[in-house]
């Protein structure tokens, strides 16, 4: 086991290998609070993907109903159960958040790495703490659709005394969408004992070579997200592969430039941004103050990684839900959920201009700028002050060509008179 | 007889075994296990690689003596040996999807198929359990004695009578089955306490003591019989012949089981009429359930406005 730095959790932990990390880092945003679960998304790339004979229970993408939900059917609970049990009460979060390196604090607990070496197998200890999923585990993709959960038990034929008021609903439920994190410290590729996933140095994808994936299924029991999928017809492994010739700008709608995946560019909601980050030597993210993604997490600490806890530095961010419980949050974001969600919801200028990037364009944006406009009104958001401001953001491309302009206000157009009942 | 295996399902046992949930399995037969597997990926072709999959994994499926604990099983239903061609073992896709089916060619070759979770090796005890309490279910299907019939005879039931009918069915034979399997010594699938509380449910209307009596004689029954079965499913409550309303007998007009009878006084006089005109045949003392009252009192409520639009 070699120590690495996992800044999610603000301190070094063990992983099987050496640090090494890539020039870029591939990673996205998903604001849930925009989410309907129109599965727009898991449709784009299903049909992009894996829409082919033994991959019927592949959805690379999916969105499942929180807190019941989960595809397969409990994958996190399961997870963090298994971490409980080989560190009863010690799963928690202490210290002082520090920038860049510790923005959360110091997890004081273990990672699915370092509370491997508990569960000991016919060949030893495992090197990342998993389950390998049962069949029926991953039938029924959307199982607890729209289920809700509430803290009191309702009475039949009445809504819950004020249940719809923030900061938290009485019954809630959120859409969580998922792909794979392409994780800094991937589960899935310390697990193989073929050496058949690698993350590619350019972009920080995490990829499966199908010439050497021997179908050991240990990806699949290691990757605690459980975002690899055993293939019946080849007996190999497959994944999400983050739409690579789109971000390598291969896609010819893109005339040259990267692009963000299928999933990110077909979401009707809007809730999704997906670029790529620099990284220091050290695996942190480079300062890069008018990188969408970097201001977003860096910056206004708005979007944040799903379940750190589990120390495989996810690259997978999210603007929690305002409505949810506060202790959930907190056991599947981190504890910066409270300060994100204060912020989220009366946003400052940059903030709410910086939003308005989100699916605007199916390039991916590397720097945005921002000309200040008109005040439009100002008011009162649960006790704070907020003040909207009519500004416009300007997204560009890698190479500086600008491909969003638009501004915080939504522009109305009027039909011309001669086209009145037209679309 | 033969037994025979899917091949996911061996496939899936193989892994089980590798993950280090089946107990007696050792790192270097592991070790075995994957290099011999690594080597057919090398084979071209398509249908070629599948069997030498199919063939590696259920190898190693009987090395790992999987197939033992089938076998000793099956040893234990000398009937299952004798009138059975084929017993094959299939991945089941869910809990409810667990159990034994038989069938029957035109022939009269016979053979059963048991959906199983390869999960289930995990623990051999409650596996034989499960086995054992599914293959006396096969064992009693191919006993003329048993005199089993694949479709259940149950003339004059309506489709939820004819669910419910079913239910009991499985009810009293789950409880014959696991009261023989208690006798020899063997660990029942649920416990007699357990069995008597749902037989309770399944028949609150009888007086405790009849309750009691029938289910001594069902756990007790060491030769259960189809047409013993039949006499308790189908009409238990004795309705069959009552043409007066009691609760759960039929109404006379729409066929449904009722406990919702309209009282003998509370029947408008100026709707017998009516009913007589379309159900004829029909008195007043058959009775009629609240739900044909209503649809009566409705159609003749849109009568008389009708009525009064057309004065």
């Amino acid at each position: 086991m070699s120590n690495v730095l996992n800044w999610q959790l603000g301190r070094d932990m063990e992983y099987p290998y050496d640090a090494a990390y890539p020039d870029q880092q591939f990673a996205f945003v998903f604001n849930i609070n925009r989410c309907i679960g129109c599965q727009t998304c898991t449709m784009a790339c299903k049909s992009t993907w894996t829409f082919s004979k033994g991959q019927e229970y592949m959805w690379w993408n999916n969105v499942e109903t929180k807190p019941y939900g989960g595809y397969p059917h409990h994958w996190d609970v399961k997870t963090l159960d298994l971490l409980e049990q080989a560190n009863p009460g010690g799963q928690n979060w202490g210290g002082k958040p520090e920038e860049v390196k510790a923005p959360y604090g110091k997890f004081n607990g273990q990672t699915v790495f370092e509370a491997a070496k508990t569960f000991i197998g016919p060949q030893g200890a495992n090197r990342a703490l998993g389950y390998l999923p049962a069949d029926d585990e991953w039938s029924a993709p959307n199982r607890y659709e729209d289920h809700p959960v509430g803290n009191e038990k309702g009475a039949k034929g009445a809504y819950f005394k004020g249940g719809e008021l923030l900061p938290e609903h009485k019954t809630w439920f959120f859409y969580l969408a998922r792909i794979c994190n392409h994780c800094s410290y991937p589960a899935c590729l310390a697990a193989c004992p073929r050496n058949a996933i690698y993350k590619r140095p350019e972009d920080g994808i995490v990829l499966v070579d199908q010439e050497r994936c021997r179908g050991y299924r240990k990806c699949m029991e290691a990757c605690p997200y459980k975002k690899t999928y055993y293939r019946g017809t080849t007996r190999t492994t497959e994944k999400c592969i983050g739409c690579f010739p789109r971000v390598e700008g291969k896609d010819q709608a893109g005339q040259g430039l990267p692009m963000q995946t299928r999933c990110m560019a077909s979401c009707i909601g809007h809730i999704r941004l997906q670029g790529l980050v620099g990284l220091n030597a050290d695996g942190t993210w480079k300062e890069d103050r008018q990188n969408p993604l970097y201001y977003l997490i860096h910056v206004a600490k708005v979007a944040l990684p799903i379940y750190p806890q589990f120390g495989t530095e996810p690259n997978g961010y999210y603007i929690p839900p305002r409505w949810v419980s506060r202790p959930y949050l907190r056991q599947m974001f981190g504890p910066g959920v409270d300060a994100a969600i204060e912020r989220y919801t009366a946003p400052d200028r940059e903030l709410l201009a910086v939003l308005q990037l989100f699916g605007k364009d199916q390039r991916i944006c590397h720097r945005y700028e921002i000309k200040e406009g008109p005040k439009v009104f100002e008011t009162e958001v649960r006790g704070k002050k907020f003040v909207l401001y009519n500004d416009t953001i300007i997204g560009y491309a890698k190479d500086g060509t600008k491909i969003i302009e638009t501004t915080v206000e939504e522009p109305l157009h009027l039909r011309p008179d001669k086209h009145a009942n037209s679309i | 007889m033969e037994l025979r295996y899917d091949e996911d399902f061996v496939e899936a046992a193989a892994f089980l075994c590798t993950s280090g949930r089946r107990k007696g399995v050792s790192s270097l037969q592991i070790a075995r296990f994957h290099r011999e597997r690594e080597r057919l990926y090398a084979i071209p072709d398509a249908d070629e690689r599948n069997t030498a999959f199919f063939r590696l994994h259920l190898e190693w499926f009987r090395e790992w003596g999987l197939e033992d604990v089938l076998a000793d099983l099956v040893k234990e239903f000398p009937l299952l040996r004798k009138k059975l061609d084929v017993l094959a073992v299939r991945q089941t896709r869910g809990k409810n999807d667990e159990g034994v089916e038989l069938y029957v060619n035109e022939a009269g070759r016979r053979s059963a198929i048991i959906a199983l979770s390869p999960g289930a090796f995990e623990r051999d005890g409650s596996l034989k359990d499960y086995l054992r309490h599914e293959l006396t279910h096969l064992s009693d299907m191919l006993d003329p004695a048993f005199g089993y019939l694949p479709e259940l005879d149950l003339p004059g039931l309506n489709p939820a009578q004819q669910r419910l009918a079913r239910e009991r069915y499985r009810l009293l034979w789950d409880i014959t089955i696991d009261g023989r399997l208690s006798a020899a010594g063997h660990t029942p699938m649920a416990s007699r306490e357990q069995h008597e509380a749902a037989f309770s449910r399944g028949y609150s209307f009888w007086p405790e003591a009849r309750k009691a009596d029938t289910f001594a004689n069902l756990w007790r029954n060491t030769a259960p019989r189809h047409a013993e079965f039949l006499v308790l499913i189908v009409d238990p409550r004795g309705l069959r012949d009552a043409h007066q309303p009691a609760p759960g007998a039929s109404c006379p007009l729409c066929g449904f089981p009722t406990f919702a009878w309209v009282a003998a006084g509370a029947l408008p006089p100026d709707l017998v009429p009516t009913i007589a005109t379309q159900h004829p045949g029909w008195t007043t003392e058959q009775g009629l359930c609240g739900r044909c009252l209503e649809t009566y009192e409705a159609l003749a409520g849109a009568a008389s406005t009708s009525g009064r639009r057309a004065g």
